[in-house]
This record gives C-alpha cells, structure tokens and sequence, in this order.
C-alpha cells in the first residue's frame, strides 16, 4: 500500500500540523461526543446516584452491589454467555462452510453471492418481527404450517426457555452469515491457484486440499472474525426486547437489554444502568485481552 | 465465449471423478437450498401482508385468499406511514452527508495529512470500532437532552458524523491514493481543505459510494437512538413507527406483517441498485477492518 508524504519540511511543518488538525476537529468533535466521552461518562455515571438526567450523589459501587445482588442479573449474565456460546455454535461455522460451497460454484457464483447477502441489508426491526410470525407457536405460525405437510404436530417456540435463545441466535445468523460469508469468500480468493495446482499433482484430494490449504490461509481472518463475532452478540439487546421481551420468565434477557430496562423501561435509574453497561464493558475487554494474547505474535492492526 | 472454469478446491480435471462430481451436484443443491432460505421468509412476508386478520390467524396456507392490494393501502393509511416515509427520508439524507463529509474530513487527516500524532488518533478509532455504541446509548441520551437536543433530527444526523467504521474505511482509501497526485496539488498553492475537495474528493467515488449504502441503510434501520430522541409521531420514523407499533399490546397481526414489508421496501430497492457494489465492497472492508 503506497504511503503518502504529505508534510512539509521546515518551519511550515507546525503550520501544516495545526491545519491539518483543524480539518480533522469536526470528525474529533463528533467522536468525542458520540463515542468517546458517553464511554468515560457511564463510568462516572455507575458510580453516582442520578435522578432523571442529573447526576445526584457519589455513591461508590451501591449501583454495582444494588444490580448485581438482583436475581435477574444473574439470570441475564448467565443468559448472555449462552446466546455467545450458541451464536459460536450457529454462527461461527456456518459462513465458512457458505463461502466454501459458494467459492465451488461457477456460472451462478454471482447469483448466489447476491443471495446470501440479501437478508443483510433488512433493517433488523423488521427482521425479528418477521420471524416472529414464523417461530408462533398457533396453528398458524409459518414453521407450524410447514411442519404440519411433514405429519408433526404444533410446537411452542419462543415460549420453550430450552429454545428461545438457539431460535434468536438463529435469526441473527440467518441475517448476518451471508454477508460474513462474502468476507470469508474474499479471504479465499486471495489463496494462490498455484497452491492448489500443485497439491492435484502430489495426488491429494479435494477433501484434503480443503484441510491443509483452504482452512490454514483462512485461519487468521477466523480468528479476527470470531473476537469480533462475540464482542458483537455479548451485546445482543433488541432482539430479546422486541422478539419475547426477556422471556419466558427471563429465560432470553440479555445484560443489554437489563441495562436498556434499568434506563428506559420506567425507572429512569440512570445510574444502575450505567453499572450494567459498566460491567459489560469489563467483560469484553478481558474477552479482547485474552484474545490479544492468544493472538499477539500475528497481530496486524495498525 | 470463454468456458467458465472450475478454479475454486475443485480443479477442472477432478470433475473426471465421479465422487468429485456427485460432490459437486451436492454443492449445487446446497447453494439453491441456501437461496431459498435466504429468499423464502421475504416472499412469505409479502404474500402474508395480502391476508385480512382472520384469514392470517386462522389459514394453514401460505398462499393467501385474493391478491388485492386493498390490505396494503389500507394499513398504509390506517398508521398514516407517508409521514413516517418523510421523516425516514430527511433522516437518512442529513446522516448520510454528515456521514460523508466528516467521516471523510477525519479520514483525509488520518490517511493523508498525517500531522503529528495522527497515530494515536487512529489507533483511538480502531479501539472505538470494538465497542457499538448501543453500550454508552445512556450517558449519550442524558447527553443530548442536557444540551437540549431532544427531538431535533440534529443529534441523529451528527451520530453519523462519528462512525469509526465509516473513517477506518475512508483511511485505507486514502492511504492506496497516489501520494504524487495530492502533493502536486499542494505546490499548485491549493489549501489543504481546497485539496481535498477538488483533487481527493473526486477520485474517492468508491469509497464515498459505499459509505453512502452503508449509512443510509444503518440511518434507515436504525431504531434505538431515534425512538429515544425522537418523541411524538410527528417526528418518528419507520423503523421508530414499528418498534412502537410492534410493543403495542393490541396490535393487529396481519397489520404489523404489512408495515414489515413497508419498512423493508426501500432497503431491499436500495439492495437491486447496488448489489454489485455492495457484494464486491463488503468483501475488501471486511478483510481489511
């Protein structure tokens, strides 16, 4: 990648540096306000007792102690471990196994490709409350009616707390892999033809070429696509929200969606919810540091 | 015409194989399953939206009764959606110029003025794209009611401004430009930001139109900030209109599948207009982010 070297020399440098800042402050400004300082601020938030948008009182952890002594935070952390957990079993493979299947075809690799991205593109609202006609448990549910042509009788899914959480990781993946597979798809094409020439000639076959060529370049894009995979579902909320409100019986609350409860589901406790955003954070950043260890050696971002 | 080769695993000479063949007419079928799971559940939806309540609680078939487009019309002016079109419209424009122009700005410092320091800045807004913003939606919401941006559309335009993703895609952009190009501009006495408009701008076509899909697909369905900023159905969305629409507890079923396919119209056009981008792009952003 060419690397330009755009600074002048001299005394214009610190000129050239202030400008240069200058046109980068808006996006800084912006950054700082939607992104950097809500994140330093929920830190202080968690630690204060807050009424409406006011901060009140410094209260050290009672937030902590107060959310974390509930039942349901229990429930929701242990929940939220399994939706991350099912969304690697559901999830994780599943784009690998497209971008392979896909890569395979030829005259209609477009078509497909064009496909499997499609769901991508649907706002997720709209995506959960459609499947939620499908998972009903009526007669009239889509996955009833289309059980009912193979002879089983109706079944109850989105009130089952055994399945509640694999049938939401379920609509995330039907929304997300298509387009996880594309990347994967791109990481495949970058694997030299030549490689696999070589290793028809040494007699392995297809299967084998799979193991030893295809899945070894596409490791470290693996890797990177699975921290980011379960940094992203460790923060599921809307679809819970929308799709069975934390139920049954909060079998599919997530810590996110306890946070948006705290906050916005009447009791306007700020604070609270800070603490559960708080403890979220510490969560994934213990989850990234282990990754970055596991991964240090190979790491490229920069 | 050139015969299309099997150049994936498969090689040409292993279809002589009969297991390497049937293993490919398995791949086929799989691939066309693969489609229809994609594809059915929208074709279901849409055809859904043709039945009345009755015949949508009741009927075990996935065709409807009549193809008239009545139910549509007339849930489009039960929830008197045009309103909420609009409001999508001015949303999705301010976000996707604030998108631009911002996002582009910070990008062109990053990737091209780098003054000193513009490392940390980047390494800042690597770190900010591991954590989506729904984590800090609290402290930002008590935020923009403190400066009194309650129901303005200006808090929502602006978060657009700020999307890590949108200036890492902007750097790598920039950063494959050719040096030479922009550093003559600059002995031609153009100021940075003259630069960047007439010489940087313009060869940034891409880039700027896969941030343009990108934002106003997110600017469309995005639900949460709008449904926290925006109060009152003057000012609400679609996406903002379905959620509460779909929390409602006496919500008409059929009616609600209706206003699914309302929502998920512009998106799936939008999705026809640009799918060779959209399939091709994805793809270097993923790799590279």
């Amino acid at each position: 990648m060419a690397q330009s070297k755009t600074q002048p020399k001299g005394h214009a440098k610190l000129r050239g540096n202030i400008g240069s800042w200058l046109i980068m402050l808006p996006g800084l400004l912006l950054m700082t306000f939607f992104v950097w300082e809500p994140l330093l601020e929920s830190i202080q938030m968690s630690l204060y007792r807050t009424r409406n948008v006011e901060l009140e009182n410094f209260v050290g952890l009672d937030n902590f102690v107060s959310v974390i002594g509930k039942d349901d935070f229990l429930q929701a952390l242990l929940n939220t471990f399994s939706y991350t957990l099912w969304s690697l079993v559901i999830g994780f493979v599943l784009p690998i196994f497209l971008a392979m299947i896909i890569g395979e075809t030829t005259r209609a690799k477009g078509f497909f490709r064009t496909a499997v991205y499609l769901p991508n593109m649907l706002p997720g609202l709209a995506v959960i409350i459609l499947w939620s006609a499908f998972f009903s448990g009526s007669e009239s549910g889509v996955l009833n009616i289309l059980l009912k042509r193979l002879g089983v009788p109706a079944q109850s899914y989105l009130t089952n707390s055994k399945w509640v959480i694999p049938i939401i990781i379920s609509i995330a993946t039907w929304k997300g892999a298509g387009a996880t597979a594309l990347i994967y798809m791109a990481g495949m094409a970058g694997i030299s033809p030549e490689l696999y020439e070589a290793a028809a000639i040494d007699g392995a076959s297809v299967w084998k070429r799979v193991i030893h060529i295809t899945l070894p370049a596409i490791s470290k894009l693996a890797a990177t696509l699975l921290i980011l995979q379960i940094i992203s579902v460790f923060q599921i909320m809307y679809e819970p929200m929308v799709l069975t409100k934390g139920g049954p019986d909060n079998a599919s609350l997530s810590l996110m969606q306890l946070m948006w409860q705290y906050a916005f589901g009447g009791a306007m406790n700020y604070g609270k919810a800070s603490a559960v955003a708080v403890i979220v954070t510490l969560i994934l950043l213990v989850m990234t540091a282990i990754y970055s260890y596991f991964n240090r050696k190979e790491s490229d971002w920069d | 015409m050139k015969k299309i080769q099997h150049t994936g695993v498969i090689r040409e000479y292993d279809l002589h194989s009969a297991p390497v063949k049937l293993g490919y007419a398995g791949i086929l079928l799989l691939c066309a399953l693969v489609v229809v799971v994609a594809v059915f559940p929208l074709l279901w939806v849409t055809l859904a939206g043709f039945k009345d309540l009755k015949e949508f609680l009741s009927s075990t078939s996935i065709l409807p009764a009549s193809l008239s487009p009545k139910p549509f019309v007339n849930t489009w002016k039960q929830l008197a959606i045009s309103r909420n079109y609009l409001n999508s419209l001015f949303s999705v424009a301010g976000s996707v110029l604030s998108a631009l122009v911002f996002n582009g700005l910070l990008g062109y410092g990053i990737g091209i003025l780098k003054p000193k320091g513009h490392g940390a800045v980047k390494k800042l807004i690597m770190l900010s794209l591991l954590m989506p913003p729904t984590i800090s939606i609290v402290p930002l919401f008590m935020n923009i009611q403190n400066i009194h941006l309650g129901n303005s559309f200006l808090p929502l335009w602006l978060s657009f401004g700020a999307n890590a993703m949108y200036v890492i895609l902007f750097v790598q952009f920039f950063e494959s430009l050719p040096a030479s190009i922009i550093e003559a501009s600059r002995i031609d006495g153009a100021s940075r930001l003259q630069a960047f408009f007439r010489i940087v701008l313009p060869m940034s076509k891409p880039i700027c139109a896969v941030v343009s899909i990108f934002a106003i697909n997110a600017a469309w369905s995005d639900f949460l900030l709008p449904y926290l900023v925006l109060r009152g159905p003057d000012k609400q969305t679609v996406m903002v209109r379905l959620f509460v629409f779909s929390t409602e507890q006496t919500v008409n079923a059929d009616a609600l599948m209706r206003s699914v396919v309302f929502a998920m119209v512009p998106p799936i056009i939008l999705f026809f207009i640009f799918q060779k981008q959209l399939t091709e792009n994805t793809v270097s952003v993923g790799v590279k982010g």
